[in-house]
């Protein structure tokens, strides 16, 4: 099934409920996230976007109101569902990263690309050099600093195919130069799979080209 | 490569130790129950054999004869106080009086020329008392011939006594049951005669008498007998268990007592107890093994259930991320299993050649081994449901 849209429906976290919050073009609106559109979520630090994307993975139902993947409620989606939707409809890139900090790079990024059988060695090895961390290849992830391992994560999430990329302040350890490269390689891979892409910062978005730009 | 790596990251924090003490408390307990089922398998039949027509619950009870008995002409038949009295008991589930034959009996083998004639005497008891197939035992008016019952005592004299000191042939149980007998029934006053053929259905350890089907009993009595209704001088008496003390007490203040081999009874009964208090407490570490594996597997992924989560979050199926702990759950369990039934039969080779001497058939180990079996299987379901249950948790953190 592949998702052509996500749709937000009055959705609000619970623990804003009794809270009142500034007016958000998401949080108790309605919107729609299409295919093929960048879209970077601008927030202010707890205004709940790491909600947002755990919502739209699946981690998470602490919230009111309804999410649509094309016209199907996500909470009638079975676990077998949502695994698959992990490995072959929408990408993540956690705020936290979600490494292995006892395995190296390589193994953090097979552990993925293994499961979706996505990239070959010849592939992963091109997206190291050009992100800078090749030298980087065989360390344990846990001795990296967060830059290094934030490089890590961003080669993790494209080895799957997607129809949305969700990325969670991908680049907030990322020098412009950098910043800059990531950019390229999601957009790639998003123009490759005609996918959508979801980004979220709070001051140092990834550099997408038009994106629509939205305040949580 | 990758259920390497994921096996590398959930055994994290495996302690050995823990799963180790599983091992030895669960091939602990599984070796009591299973070494003790196994020798009750191998030594009940001491006790129990197959030719046996009474089962064991059933004692036969009569009167102690004293001299005084016999100077007084005191019988040493039950009345039917006595009966009603027995019947009373707690422990009594059912009773019925042995009958014996008003007339006179005289019975004949011939064999290859040589002739050997006997008086003899019948008893009988209700066909629900003989464990026996009933088309091996029973009697119906106008068939010829009667089967009986004996007991091996008698065999044994006739063997090992009379054959040899009278220059007769030696005849084993199946023998004795192939040839004819023929039996002469003559009333006390001698006026009636019937002529019958005996058949020898079986042999028993524990009734000292030779035993006819009640019916024939019933039949030839009014044919034969004075007409005079007799007390029964000994009662077959169905008990709900032949070791209790209740028993010995009351025949002891009646100066009544259990006749034929009452070692057998209480033997078996003692067996039966100890067995069971073995069992008891093999099923009880059994019991606290399993917890200590439901625990340590249970620690194991709580302690990892970040990494679980950050795998489910990658895309991995539950089953990818529940198979190592399935893996330590079936591995340990099996383990256990294997050494515990290993250590049951190589204990069994130590004592099987002594219960050979006693006579023991050994049981069929199948039972035992299937015990092992089940007994794996329930630890393995329950800890495969909670290893379930521990994966769902740490799907939505």
């Amino acid at each position: 099934m592949e998702i052509k849209k996500i749709k937000l429906e009055n959705m609000l976290p619970r623990v804003f409920i009794n809270e009142k919050i500034p007016s958000s073009e998401i949080w108790n609106a309605g919107i729609l996230f299409e295919r093929g559109i960048h879209y970077r979520i601008e927030a202010a630090s707890g205004g709940g976007k790491s909600s947002l994307c755990a919502y739209v993975f699946g981690s998470r139902t602490d919230y009111r109101g309804t999410l649509y993947f094309n016209n199907t409620d996500a909470r009638d989606l079975t676990i077998a569902q949502w695994q698959k939707i992990r490995c072959r409809h929408i990408a993540y890139l956690p705020q936290d990263l979600s490494l292995f900090p006892e395995l190296t790079a390589w193994e953090n990024i097979q552990l993925k690309n293994r499961l979706t059988g996505y990239a070959d060695d010849a592939k992963i090895e091109h997206w190291l050099e050009r992100i800078g961390i090749s030298a980087r290849r065989d360390y344990p992830v846990g001795k990296m600093s967060i830059g290094q391992q934030q490089r890590v994560a961003i080669i993790r999430s494209i080895c799957q195919p997607f129809d949305f990329i969700l990325l969670d302040e991908p680049v907030s350890h990322l020098d412009p130069v950098n910043n800059r490269i990531a950019s390229e390689m999601i957009e790639e891979e998003a123009a490759r799979n005609g996918a959508g892409i979801i980004s979220t910062s709070v001051g140092n978005p990834l550099l997408l080209s038009n994106p629509v730009t939205l305040s949580l | 490569m990758n259920q390497s790596l994921i096996s590398r990251l959930l055994y994290k924090n495996t302690s050995i130790a823990r799963i180790a003490g599983f091992i030895i408390s669960n091939f602990l307990g599984l070796a009591i129950v299973l070494g003790g089922l196994q020798f009750y398998l191998d030594a009940k039949s001491i006790w129990e054999d197959d030719g046996s027509f009474i089962h064991s619950d059933y004692l036969v009870i009569n009167k102690r004869i004293t001299s005084q008995n016999t100077f007084n002409g005191q019988t040493s038949s039950f009345s039917d106080e006595d009966i009603k009295e027995l019947s009373s008991q707690p422990w009594v589930k059912r009773q019925a009086p042995f009958t014996a034959a008003d007339y006179k009996i005289y019975a004949s083998i011939e064999q290859t020329g040589k002739g050997l004639s006997t008086n003899m005497f019948f008893e009988s008891i209700p066909d629900s008392y003989v464990d026996a197939a009933s088309s091996q035992w029973g009697w119906r008016e106008g068939v010829d011939e009667i089967p009986v019952i004996i007991s091996k005592d008698y065999l044994s004299l006739y063997n090992f006594g009379f054959a040899n000191s009278a220059g007769l042939p030696q005849m084993s149980e199946g023998f004795m049951s192939g040839i004819p007998l023929k039996l002469t029934l003559r009333s006390n006053d001698g006026s009636r005669v019937l002529q019958y053929n005996g058949r020898v259905a079986g042999y028993s350890n524990r009734l000292n008498t030779i035993l006819v089907p009640q019916e024939f009993m019933d039949w030839s009595n009014r044919e034969l007998g004075s007409g005079v209704p007799q007390e029964p001088s000994r009662l077959i008496v169905e008990v709900s268990s032949p070791g209790d003390v209740a028993i010995k007490k009351f025949l002891d203040s009646k100066d009544w007592e259990i006749a034929g081999d009452k070692s057998a009874a209480s033997a078996s009964f003692l067996l039966k107890v100890v067995i069971g208090i073995i069992l008891a407490i093999g099923i009880v570490i059994t019991f606290l093994s399993l917890f200590i594996l439901l625990l340590s597997i249970s620690l194991l992924m709580e302690k990892n259930r970040e990494k679980l989560h950050r795998l489910l979050m990658l895309g991995y199926s539950l089953r990818s991320v529940a198979s190592p702990y399935r893996i330590i759950a079936i591995g340990s369990s099996v383990t256990a299993m294997v050494l515990a039934i290993a250590c049951t039969f190589l204990l069994r080779r130590y004592y099987l050649d002594s219960l050979a001497g006693l006579g023991a058939i050994p049981g069929n180990p199948l039972l035992t081994i299937g015990t092992a079996v089940l007994i794996t299987l329930i630890i393995i379901f329950f800890n495969l449901l909670s290893i379930r249950r521990k994966i769902h948790t740490a799907w939505r953190l």
